[in-house]
């Protein structure tokens, strides 16, 4: 019993092997999709912590030249009077009239909002106004013997009890999901070809005329695309760890690190979602009549896990999210990474979930495959 | 043979392997014993301790309780640097001021660690604070003539009985050995330096007892080793004279406040000769309030607001409401640059009586009297003879030799630590570089874009292809021409 398991399996591996390019496509993802997440970051963070000057048009500029000067001190210099930009600091003719009488001078900040591209400078514009207004009213109480910091009666600070670490919270979301989604992806092809590919080339009822069960065949084959997908896992784990820290995190005022540990505990929690993915490849792809409908159904079916890990790294209902199978596993991962405390009945229910999932799915991908039907894909 | 050979691998990996595992663990074990803090002004979570040193080689003098902070790296990409930051003063706690070192180290932090630590007789460290005159006793203090020096020799008195130890123990040269004692507790190899102001001595100071582990070295607003902080005389009126000098080149001060400098002695004559007593409002509580006004106190009130270029904007019109008899905008003044509370003044003395007191009168610079020069020179007689702190010894005040990579940072209008005490600093120093920005003010990563130079600096360890032009940004603002407004009313405005 066991022996026939153990050939059946290494007669599915070694299938496995001969098809290199399609198990190279799955693993392809486990390397590629760290990797350009992190470009992508580098990208992004190189272009939002640049130094680089803020440029934007400024109309008479003339009339205060003390705050045209503190904006350019303070990285936003006023544009080339050819060159258009698309925020507009409009100083009022009445500027330094209303400020030489002590009453709020005026400056009109011109841009349209709704885009997104110009809303982290537009932040920067408004902060440094709203710093030299500042500056300017307390040296006007000083210069009337009056204490600036009688403005502030109620005086605020935050005291952020997050680490370096634990501010990366959306990055790990996106590492994490990117992480569980190779789980399901790694062996997709695997499982297609194992499956609706091996019925297509007739070899499936060949495979059962011998004197074997449904079940261990099934067992077997679903063995072997959950080695796969924790292949896909481990790669995808150490490619993280090592591609993450390349990114300048630091310049955003957090880090993200992977140890060792997390690889590990990844690993151990990820195992009942490979069986899950295993058992969901092959009873989707059992129920799909040829290797394309089986790839298409696939397709659709994948959005559930994807859309369980989605809602974990976007925050969403994760307090009820983090009881169901996936969901769950990402959100001990991301409690891992950031150093706190697991939660672990909602892990343990999670992973519990996942078993009795994969369980089922096995059950009755077994069940389908006693159809003549499904045999011959009638 | 080949069982052999592996045997002895694993013992010999067993042996590695017992030899590193306690010291990673001890590493790790003194982190985790640090306690989370807050600081005033940074929402970040720190790490606070403190560790047992002994006030003096004698058993007999007891220990005390040395305070620190970590500012923990975003990325801790070399665990085993970290840079250490000096406060000045002499008096100032690092601790309580570490969201300025955060300002100004902010790129630096992203790398490494920042650790500050309460110089022994400051913050959290064997406290050594008299009680310092409140601001309304200060506005209306009679500081000038022999009935002032009267009055330090009494404040002396009582503070030296409050205190009760002997200051010496409390020097420069007695402080080093307790950074180096945080170092090796926290298990640094290597460290950074960054001090400003008289942060700049005990910087150069730790790097002559223990250079050995200096990677680098950065010293903003420099004092040199040969020179007393006292005599600051020159610093102070070259600084004035260029805010005089900045006025007339502005167009609208010019026009309002012509002939400044000749406005400021003459108020100084004025002062000097009838000093102003008046009633004014609290510029908090808006009870009433005496003032005493000397030259001493306007001197002292301009030369602190000399520190920032926000407040150096008031000074023309504070001199001229001053003359015209209006006192509130001095006041308001006065209260805004109101830092004495802010230093531990037991440990000031024990700093100044011990290491520029002694020198105060063979001074490598060229001297300048001003009011407060005097003054300070006269009050540190009386001071210092009461606190009887041991003069530093004649070694200590020669130039610090070394060949670790320093950066030198000056402001060109800082009336503390002017650009050519950093050239005199440097004179036997093998690796350093010099750069000056001429607008800024005392510590010049506090204001310019030297924080990204420093820890550019800091990351390469040499300033090679560093590019410090950005420093030459004008960061003066203007000057206040009414009570309300920095910018003139020109003719095309008015239309």
């Amino acid at each position: 019993m066991i022996n026939l398991f153990k050939a059946m399996y290494t007669k599915e591996l070694l299938d496995a092997s001969r098809d290199k390019r399609s198990i190279m496509a799955g693993l392809y993802y486990a390397v590629g999709a760290p990797v350009l997440f992190c470009v992508l970051f580098m990208a992004i963070i190189t272009k939002m912590v640049t130094p680089d000057t803020l440029s934007i048009s400024i109309i008479n500029a003339a009339a205060a030249p003390d705050l045209v000067r503190y904006l350019e001190n303070n990285g936003i210099e006023a544009a080339e009077e050819n060159d258009k930009s698309e925020i507009t600091l409009v100083i009022d003719g009445d500027y330094a009239h209303q400020m030489n009488s002590g009453k709020p001078a005026q400056v009109f900040l011109q841009a349209d909002y709704s885009k997104d591209s110009l809303r982290d400078s537009l932040r920067k514009v408004e902060r440094k106004l709203n710093e030299y207004s500042g500056n300017i009213a307390s040296l006007r109480l000083i210069s009337r013997g009056v204490d600036p910091t009688l403005l502030r009666p109620v005086e605020f600070q935050v005291q952020d009890s997050a680490t370096p670490d634990s501010k990366g919270s959306m990055i790990y979301g996106i590492a994490t999901l990117s992480i569980i989604l190779s789980v399901f992806f790694g062996a997709m092809n695997l499982a297609i070809d194992t499956t609706a590919g091996e019925r297509e080339r007739n070899s499936l009822a060949l495979l059962l005329s011998h004197p074997i069960s449904v079940t261990q065949l099934i067992l077997s084959k679903v063995a072997a695309i959950a080695t796969l997908s924790t292949c896909a896992l481990l790669l995808v784990l150490l490619v993280s760890k090592f591609a993450y820290p390349m990114v300048p995190w630091e310049e955003m005022g957090f880090s993200v690190s992977l140890s060792y540990e997390f690889v590990v505990f990844s690993l151990i929690i990820g195992f009942p979602i490979a069986l899950l993915a295993a058992g969901l490849l092959v009873y989707v792809s059992f129920m799909a009549k040829s290797f394309k409908e089986a790839q298409s159904y696939l397709t659709f079916v994948l959005f559930i896990p994807i859309g369980l890990s989605m809602l974990t790294t976007y925050n969403i209902a994760v307090e009820k999210v983090k009881w169901l199978p996936v969901a769950g596993q990402q959100s001990a991962m991301i409690e891992f990474i950031k150093g706190n405390a697991i939660m672990w009945p909602e892990l343990l229910v999670s992973s519990f979930a996942t078993m009795i999932l994969a369980i089922g799915l096995i059950i009755m991908a077994g069940r389908m495959l006693k159809s003549e039907k499904v045999v011959f894909g009638l | 043979m080949k069982s052999r050979g592996s045997s002895l691998a694993a013992v010999l990996v067993i042996g590695i392997s017992a030899l590193t595992m306690p010291l990673k663990a001890d590493a790790t074990d003194v982190m985790a014993s640090l306690s989370p803090c807050y600081a005033k002004g940074l929402k970040d979570k720190l790490l606070c301790g403190s560790i047992k040193r002994p006030i003096s080689s004698n058993e007999a003098d007891g220990q005390f309780d040395l305070h620190f902070t970590i500012i923990p790296a975003i990325k801790n990409a070399f665990p085993d640097e970290a840079v250490i930051a000096f406060a000045g003063g002499p008096g100032q706690s690092a601790t309580e001021i570490a969201a300025s070192f955060e300002h100004s180290l902010n790129v630096v932090r992203q790398h490494r660690a920042i650790v500050l630590v309460d110089q022994r007789g400051t913050g959290k460290s064997k406290l050594l604070q008299c009680d310092n005159p409140s601001f309304v006793e200060g506005l209306a203090a009679v500081d000038n003539g022999p009935e002032a020096l009267e009055d330090v020799k009494t404040h002396t008195q009582v503070c030296k009985e409050k205190l009760n130890v002997d200051l010496s123990h409390f020097t420069t040269r007695m402080a080093a050995p307790d950074f180096e004692a945080v170092r090796e507790y926290l298990g640094y190899k290597k460290v950074h330096l960054y001090g400003g102001s008289y942060g700049t001595r005990i910087a150069q100071e730790y790097a002559r007892q223990f250079g050995q582990h200096v990677l680098t070295m950065t010293l903003d607003g420099v004092v040199p080793m040969q020179q007393s902080l006292v005599a600051i005389g020159k610093a102070i009126e070259d600084s004035l004279h260029a805010l005089f000098a900045d006025c007339e080149a502005q167009v609208s001060c010019a026009q309002t406040y012509p002939n400044l400098g000749e406005e400021f002695s003459a108020l100084m004559q004025q002062l000097s000769q009838t000093p102003v007593r008046t009633t004014l409002k609290h510029p908090r509580t808006y009870e009433d309030v005496e003032l005493y006004l000397t030259d001493v106190k306007f001197y002292s009130t301009i030369r602190m607001s000399l520190y920032s270029n926000s407040q150096r904007a008031l000074v023309p019109l504070v001199i001229r409401e001053t003359k015209k008899g209006n006192y509130a905008p001095f006041m308001g003044l006065m209260s805004s640059t109101d830092l004495a509370s802010a230093l531990a003044m037991g440990m000031h003395n024990a700093i100044v009586c011990g290491e520029d007191w002694p020198i105060q009168n063979d001074l490598p610079n060229e001297v300048v009297a001003t009011p407060i020069s005097e003054l300070m020179a006269a009050g540190l007689n009386v001071i210092c003879p009461i606190l009887n702190v041991a003069p530093a010894e004649r070694d200590f005040y020669l130039p610090l030799n070394t060949e670790i990579p320093t950066l030198l940072l000056s402001g060109g209008l800082d009336p503390a630590t002017p650009p050519s005490w950093a050239e005199l600093a440097m004179v036997k120093m093998k690796n350093a570089t010099h750069w000056v920005a001429p607008t800024a003010t005392h510590i010049v990563a506090a204001q310019t874009c030297a924080d990204r130079l420093v820890a550019d600096f800091i990351q390469q360890g040499n300033t090679q292809s560093i590019d410090p032009a950005c420093l030459r940004k004008d960061t003066k603002s203007q000057f206040f021409i009414n009570l309300h407004s920095v910018e003139a009313e020109t003719a095309s405005s008015k239309e």
